[in-house]
C-alpha cells in the first residue's frame, strides 16, 4: 500500500508539468469561484477539453486544484464586496463582509483562507481514510442495489434543488432520456436516431454538459442589456494584505468549531446533489446555535467565518468519497470529475480503487496537494480578480462562447458535438427561464446508462423483481428515495403539526428494517439504536402533543 | 417568464414530445435475445415523463382558472425580453453553418467580433476594441489548441484555397 502511495505523490509532486497545471488550475478555479455569475462547476467544464490531450493524473490532478481553488474563491468577492462568488460562500458573506467594513480585511481574508485549508485538509483526511472503507461496502452491491442507488441519488437531486418538485422530476426524466438516444449499451441497437448516423452514436457527454451547463449560463448572463454592458462587479475593492499568522492562531483556537463544520461539510458532500451551497449554511447554523456569543454573529463573528468556509472545502473531500467508491457523483462539479474520467475511459466503482491504486491515490494526494496551492496562490489571484471585475460580461460572455465550440469540437473533432452543445445550450437556457431545475437533468445524463445497465443486469440474472425490495441495500436505497421525496413537504409542513414531529423518528424507524436484514453485528446495532431512539421521539412527540 | 401559463405551454409540448418518442420506440429493432429489450427502459422513462407533464399540465390549468386571469392569450411572449440570447442563437447557427468555409479561426473572429458588436454597440471606438479582443482571444485559443494540445481545429475552404 505505502509504495503504491508513494509511487502516486511521485506521479502528482515530483512531475512539474503537473504541478504546474494544477497550479494553473487553482488559479483559474479561484477566480471562477470568485466572480459572481461563474461557477465552480462551470469552471471545471470549462477546464475539461484541455484535459483531453493529457494523461488522466494530469488532467484530474487540473480539474482538481480547479475545484479546490473555486471553493475558496468565492469568498474574495463576498467579504470584500458583500456579493458571494458562488452558492457555497453566501454564509461566509454574513460575517465577513461585516468584518471586512469594521477595518480588518486582511483577519477576514486569511480567517477564510486558513479556514477552507484546514477544512479541506480534515475533509482530505477522511477521504482517504473513508473511501476505500467504502469501496469495500460497495462490493457488496448487486445491480438491484446500484439501481436503487441511483434512483435515490436522482430523488434527493431533485428534493433538494427546488421548490417545485414536479419541475425537477421533469428536469431528471428528460436527462434519462437523453441518455437513452443513440445506440443501447446491452444490444447495440439504435434508438431515437430518425436516420442519422451522427445521432446514432448518442450525444457525447461534455457538449450535453457544457450546453446545459455554461452555455445556457452565459445567455442568462447577457440577457440583461444594461447589466451585461457594464463591469462584472459594480463594486471594487482595493489588494490586501492578509493577516496569515493571527488567523491561524484563531483558526486553530476555534478548532472544535472548525472540526464540526468540517464533519458537517463532509457528510453534506457525501449525500448524493448536497454540495457546498447547503453545507456552509448548515454549518454556519450550528455554529451560531453552540456559540456563547451568538449576538456577535451578523456583525463579524470569527467563527461565523471559521464555520462557512471550512464546511464548503470539506463538503469536496465528501463529494469526492462517494465518486470514487461508489462512482456516483455528489454533485454537479464531480458529476464532471466523473465524466473527465469516461473520456479517459476510467470508469469508478466500487472495484477503482483497487483496480486502478495509482490513479485513485493521484487524485487524493491532489486533493491535498491542491489546498496547498490555494493557500500560495490566493494573493495573487485576488490581485488578477480586482482586474477582471472590470471586464463587462459581454466580453467574457462572447470570448467563452466560442471557446466552448473549440472545447467541444476538440473532444471527437466533429461539428455534429458543437451542434449537440448548442441544441442543449438552447434547452438549458429556457429550462432556466421557465423554473426547472438544471441539476436532476445533468445527473440524469450522467447515471442513465448506469441505470440502464445495472437494471438490464438485475433482470438478466433473476425474473424475481421482488430482489429490488427484498434485498437490504436495495431496500435501504429505495425507503431513502422515498424519504427524500417527502423531505420537501416535510421542510414545507408547520412545524407544530403532527407530520412535522414524527417525520424524523419515523424514517430512523423505516430505515432500520434494511439494516436489521443485513445481518451482520454491527449494522443491527445501528439498527436498534435507530429503531429505539426513533420509537422513543414518537411516544415522546405523540404524547407532548396529546397533552396540548 | 415563470408562470401558469409558460408551464401549461411545456406540459403540452413535453406531452407531445412523449407521444412522438414513444411512438419511435415501436420502431426500435428486437434482436430476440433473452432479458431486458433494448426499448423497455426509454419506455419507461417517456411514460414517468408524460405522466409528470400531465400532473404539471393540470395543476397549472387549474392554478390558471383559480387565478382569474385579465390576459387570457396564452400565447403572448415578449420576444424583447429574449433579444440578447436570440442573437447569441443567431450568431451562433451563423457560426456553425459557416465554419466549413471560414474555418474556426477565421469563423470564430467573425463569431466574436458579431457577437461582441451586437451586445455592445456600434461605435468606431467600440467596434476596434471589438475586433482586437476577437483576433486576440480566438488566435491565443486557436494556437494553444493545435500547437499546444495537437487538436485539428477545422481549416476551412478559404484558408485551404489560399
Amino acid at each position: 500500500m505505502l509504495d503504491v502511495i508513494l509511487q502516486a505523490g511521485a506521479s502528482v509532486l515530483l512531475d512539474p508539468l503537473t504541478l504546474g497545471l494544477m497550479g494553473i488550475g487553482t488559479l483559474a478555479g479561484l477566480l471562477a469561484g470568485a466572480i459572481p455569475g461563474f461557477t465552480i462547476a462551470m469552471g471545471v467544464i470549462l477546464t475539461l477539453p484541455f484535459t483531453f490531450g493529457m494523461s488522466p493524473i494530469q488532467g484530474l490532478a487540473t480539474m482538481m486544484g480547479v475545484f479546490v481553488g473555486g471553493l475558496s474563491g468565492g469568498l474574495m468577492s463576498g467579504m470584500l464586496t458583500g456579493i458571494p462568488g458562488t452558492p457555497s460562500s453566501v454564509a461566509t458573506t454574513f460575517d465577513g463582509f461585516p468584518m471586512v467594513r469594521s477595518g480588518k480585511p486582511g483577519l477576514a481574508l486569511g480567517l477564510g483562507l486558513w479556514s477552507s485549508f484546514f477544512g479541506g485538509m480534515i475533509s482530505a483526511i477522511i477521504l482517504v481514510a473513508l473511501a476505500p472503507q467504502l469501496a469495500f461496502l460497495g462490493l457488496e452491491f448487486g445491480p438491484w442495489d446500484y439501481f436503487a442507488l441511483i434512483v435515490f441519488a436522482l430523488t434527493i437531486t431533485v428534493s433538494l434543488s427546488g421548490d417545485n418538485m414536479i419541475k425537477g422530476l421533469i428536469a431528471g426524466c428528460l436527462g434519462l432520456f437523453a441518455a437513452c438516444v443513440g445506440e443501447d449499451e446491452i444490444n447495440g441497437v439504435a434508438r431515437f436516431a430518425f436516420g442519422s448516423d451522427h445521432i446514432r452514436q448518442g450525444f457525447a457527454f461534455l457538449p450535453v454538459l457544457i450546453g446545459l451547463f455554461a452555455f445556457s449560463q452565459l445567455l442568462s448572463d447577457v440577457e440583461d442589456n444594461v447589466k451585461a454592458k457594464s463591469p462584472l462587479m459594480a463594486k471594487t475593492a482595493d489588494p490586501v494584505r492578509v493577516e496569515h499568522r493571527k488567523a491561524i492562531a484563531l483558526v486553530i483556537k476555534n478548532w472544535i468549531n472548525l472540526c464540526r463544520s468540517s464533519f458537517i461539510g463532509i457528510f453534506t458532500g457525501i449525500l448524493p446533489a448536497a454540495g457546498g451551497s447547503i453545507s456552509n449554511i448548515l454549518a454556519y447554523d450550528q455554529a451560531k446555535k453552540a456559540a456563547k456569543n451568538r449576538d456577535e454573529f451578523g456583525k463579524g463573528a470569527v467563527d461565523g467565518i471559521i464555520a462557512p468556509e471550512s464546511a464548503n472545502n470539506a463538503t469536496a473531500g465528501g463529494a469526492l468519497i462517494m465518486m470514487m467508491a461508489l462512482g456516483i457523483p455528489g454533485d454537479i462539479v464531480t458529476a464532471v470529475m466523473l465524466g473527465a474520467l469516461m473520456i479517459h475511459n476510467i470508469i469508478p466503482g466500487p472495484s477503482f480503487i483497487q483496480d486502478e491504486p495509482l490513479l485513485a491515490y493521484g487524485v487524493f494526494i491532489a486533493f491535498f496537494a491542491a489546498h496547498f496551492f490555494m493557500v500560495g496562490l490566493q494573493a495573487f489571484s485576488l490581485r488578477l480578480f480586482l482586474l477582471v471585475t472590470r471586464i463587462p460580461m459581454y466580453v467574457l460572455a462572447s470570448v467563452i462562447l466560442a471557446y466552448c465550440a473549440i472545447g467541444v469540437f476538440a473532444l471527437h473533432n466533429i461539428t455534429f458535438d458543437i451542434w449537440v452543445m448548442f441544441g442543449f445550450g438552447v434547452i438549458g437556457y429556457f429550462m432556466r427561464k421557465l423554473g426547472f431545475p438544471l441539476a436532476p437533468m445533468i445527473l440524469g445524463v450522467v447515471l442513465g446508462k448506469l441505470a440502464e445497465l445495472n437494471i438490464a443486469r438485475a433482470i438478466g440474472t433473476s425474473d424475481d423483481y421482488f430482489l429490488f425490495i427484498t434485498r437490504p441495500w436495495s431496500l435501504f436505497f429505495i425507503l431513502m428515495a422515498i424519504v427524500s421525496v417527502i423531505f420537501p413537504f416535510y421542510q414545507n409542513a408547520n412545524k407544530d403539526s403532527l407530520f412535522s414531529k414524527l417525520y424524523v423518528p419515523i424514517c430512523m424507524m423505516v430505515l432500520s428494517l434494511p439494516l436489521f436484514l443485513m445481518g451482520s453485528p454491527v449494522r443491527m446495532m445501528i439498527a436498534a439504536i435507530l429503531l429505539l431512539s426513533g420509537g422513543y421521539f414518537v411516544y415522546k412527540r405523540t404524547t407532548r402533543l396529546q397533552s396540548t | 417568464m415563470t408562470n401558469n401559463k409558460s408551464d401549461i405551454i411545456i406540459a403540452v409540448f413535453l406531452l407531445c414530445f412523449c407521444g412522438i418518442m414513444i411512438n419511435d420506440a415501436s420502431n426500435i429493432r428486437d434482436l430476440g435475445f433473452e432479458g431486458m429489450k433494448a426499448d423497455a427502459w426509454p419506455r419507461v422513462v417517456l411514460w414517468m415523463l408524460a405522466v409528470m407533464s400531465s400532473v404539471m399540465l393540470g395543476k397549472s390549468y387549474i392554478q390558471f382558472k383559480t387565478d382569474g386571469h385579465k390576459d387570457n392569450n396564452i400565447f403572448k411572449v415578449n420576444f424583447l425580453k429574449f433579444k440578447n440570447a436570440l442573437i447569441c442563437f443567431g450568431m451562433f447557427i451563423f457560426f456553425l453553418s459557416t465554419l466549413d468555409y471560414l474555418g474556426m479561426l477565421l469563423g470564430g473572429i467573425v463569431f466574436v467580433f458579431g457577437l461582441l458588436t451586437f451586445l455592445g454597440g456600434f461605435s468606431i471606438n467600440l467596434i476596434i476594441k471589438h475586433l482586437m479582443i476577437s483576433i486576440l482571444s480566438i488566435g491565443f485559443m486557436w494556437m494553444v489548441f493545435t500547437f499546444g494540445l495537437r487538436v485539428m481545429l477545422p481549416e476551412g475552404e478559404i484558408l485551404r484555397v489560399w
